[in-house]
């Protein structure tokens, strides 16, 4: 029990920061980002018996954290379907060291990275910003190499429209603060 | 900030974008990490127990195949039972005091008094404040503040229901970090939410008021004042994310004076915006709505209800919603009315300072508008020395400074900039502009 203790500690202080900031950016939420990662490490604690090769418990937590994830946009878009109830925006995010048109715009793109449907989502999230390869992708999200591709090329498609279509955001890269 | 790999046809407003929202989420710190970690443990103790529950399931099974004709009963026993195993009885400990008869909490020192829960709730009282544990079991806790402030920290995802009652009010807690005070001589009640939801009902609202993150009620049933306001975000992280609310028992007080953030100015035309007895911010949520993007939507609500009107009843939150909207959408003019009116109608609060910051900005983007712009920049650094847009305000007055009278003037703020904000977003060119000179 002790030794059990020791690793459940050990792992949490390991991997809870990336999987709280894996969740973070694709929930746009850092308490609800601290609850999937709460489910995440209880998840583990049960499953922890079916890992049969230690080195691969950073995917087997990337894998279930993606799980819990894919639960929870589901569940959001069920609830914001049946009780017009919207998540908090970007709650707990962080702003200290953030400038005010930078602030305007990661809200943008978060309403953005909202309209994606989940998969495309989560792919884009693993992919550009937890920088993954497609390979870990794909095997974190139970997905073909091609599937990811697929969603990958959708994902940017989609965001790329409507970034065009949105002058406050397509422009201010243009600007000479932003030129580099 | 560092760069990824894109693909071939991303824009590069997108390359951009996904890099800026990257690194814009900060990490926990390691007193969240902590923190977590306890809550985490709680939650897995929760699971043993429940495995534990389930390991007597063959065992009943077996004696009711054993015993055919009162299968049925056996079974409605388990059921019964079943739930039980589910959640652990809730006990606590208490430190720096004692538990009285009817769960009157007495103080036994000078330090205040925190209550720990088994599956890591927490509950810190300060110093004098007076209240009653008037009930814990497995299903949860209800906990009476009588007078004082105390913070709560509730282990969200227990299952457990939590009621916190705070003279005349009942907050509903949905796992959360939260400050409460209740003054019975001046009959008010302050909420200031720092992470989760909680749900509050009283004699100043006709339902629930449902409070987020970041929000703070305060209602004066005197004055039969409703207000709630929006924590600087800057205020709101530290607060969640230190760690250290509960392991003082001495969480942030809450000053009256403090509580008077939304009052009009004296000289002000115009009524209080926030409505007595109501909550004006919850009829419209407009700040709800600028959180998921619906621009349109409050510049189609201003429309119907006049800017006049809007201007003149709303809000210093709806204002800056309102304001945030029009910029968004390209109407500076809407958005300078809006700023405008928030510094006049709002003189004293923090809202102000923020609207003068944003005029600064408005001013900016407008021809010829640099002059102006860095008076709103000198009077948001005089009225807000250490406020959450300080390092913005100097570093735009640096830029602007250069472009209107020359590097030789603008190295002043350059070097203050350097000193104060030594990693700030505008340190590189501050350094620049000295290297020059």
């Amino acid at each position: 029990m002790v030794g059990e203790q020791w690793a459940l500690e050990e792992t949490w202080r390991r991997f809870a920061p990336m999987v709280i900031l894996l969740a973070k950016r694709t929930l746009g939420s850092h308490s609800e980002a601290e609850d999937i990662a709460q489910e995440v490490f209880c998840r583990l604690y049960r499953k922890a018996k079916n890992l049969e090769e230690p080195d691969s418990l950073r995917g087997f937590i990337y894998a279930i954290a993606v799980r819990s994830l894919k639960t929870e946009l589901h569940r959001r878009k069920l609830r914001a379907w049946l009780f017009f109830a919207q998540p908090q925006a970007l709650a707990g995010w962080g702003w200290r060291t953030m400038d005010m048109e930078s602030r305007d715009l990661v809200r943008k793109f978060h309403v953005l990275l909202e309209r994606l449907p989940t998969r495309e989502r989560l792919v884009f999230v693993l992919r550009r910003m937890e920088s993954m390869t497609v390979e870990e992708v794909a095997a974190a999200m139970g997905l073909s190499e091609s599937t990811v591709k697929r969603s990958i090329a959708g994902a940017s498609k989609r965001l790329s429209r409507w970034i065009e279509a949105d002058p406050g955001l397509a422009d201010v890269f243009d600007t000479a603060r932003w030129g580099r | 900030m560092t760069t990824t790999e894109y693909e071939p046809n991303d824009s590069k407003a997108l390359a951009r974008l996904t890099d800026l929202y990257r690194e814009s989420a900060e990490p926990s710190t390691p007193a969240e990490i902590e923190r977590g970690f306890h809550s985490m443990r709680a939650r897995v103790d929760s699971v043993r127990a429940r495995e534990t529950g389930r390991v007597r399931w063959p065992m009943l099974v077996a004696a009711t195949a054993m015993c055919a004709l009162v299968a049925l009963l056996v079974s409605s026993v388990v059921r019964r039972r079943l739930p039980a195993a589910e959640l652990p009885t809730l006990a606590y400990q208490i430190d720096g005091g004692r538990v009285l008869d009817g769960g009157y909490l007495r103080e036994s020192g000078h330090v205040g008094m925190n209550i720990n829960f088994n599956e890591g709730s927490r509950v810190a009282l300060t110093t004098g404040t007076r209240g009653r544990i008037r009930e814990v079991d497995k299903h949860g806790a209800r906990v009476a503040i009588e007078h004082g402030t105390a913070t709560f920290e509730v282990t969200p995802g227990s299952g457990r229901r939590w009621l916190v009652e705070v003279g005349p009010f009942l907050v509903t807690v949905k796992g959360t970090v939260f400050t409460v005070s209740w003054d019975p001589l001046r009959e008010q009640f302050d909420l200031r939410l720092q992470r989760g939801r909680v749900d509050v009902s009283g004699p100043a609202s006709a339902g629930e008021i449902a409070l987020r993150a970041g929000q703070r009620l305060t209602v004066n049933l005197v004055q039969a004042k409703t207000v709630i306001t929006e924590d600087e975000p800057a205020l709101a992280n530290s607060d969640a994310g230190e760690g250290s609310v509960l392991k003082s028992a001495n969480p942030t007080e809450v000053t009256p004076a403090d509580a008077d953030h939304e009052t009009a100015g004296p000289n002000s035309q115009h009524p209080p915006a926030v409505a007595t007895g109501a909550i004006a911010v919850g009829q419209r949520r407009w700040s709800d709505e600028l959180a998921r993007g619906q621009w349109d939507r409050i510049l189609e609500d201003v429309k119907r209800t006049g800017v006049d009107a809007t201007l003149s009843t709303a809000s210093s939150d709806e204002l800056l919603a309102v304001a945030d909207a029009a910029r968004y959408r390209r109407q500076p003019e809407l958005a300078r009315a809006a700023l405008l009116t928030v510094r006049r109608r709002f003189p004293n609060s923090p809202r102000a300072l923020d609207a003068i910051f944003l005029l600064g900005r408005l001013e900016e983007s407008r021809a010829h508008g640099s002059a102006q712009a860095i008076a709103r920049y000198d009077e948001y650094l005089t009225r807000a020395p250490n406020g959450p847009f300080t390092g913005e305000a100097l570093g735009r007055k640096m830029t602007l400074t250069v472009a209107l009278e020359g590097p030789a003037r603008a190295q002043t703020v350059a070097e203050e900039y350097l000193r104060r904000f030594p990693k700030g977003s505008y340190a590189g060119s501050a350094r620049a502009l000295i290297r020059v000179q």
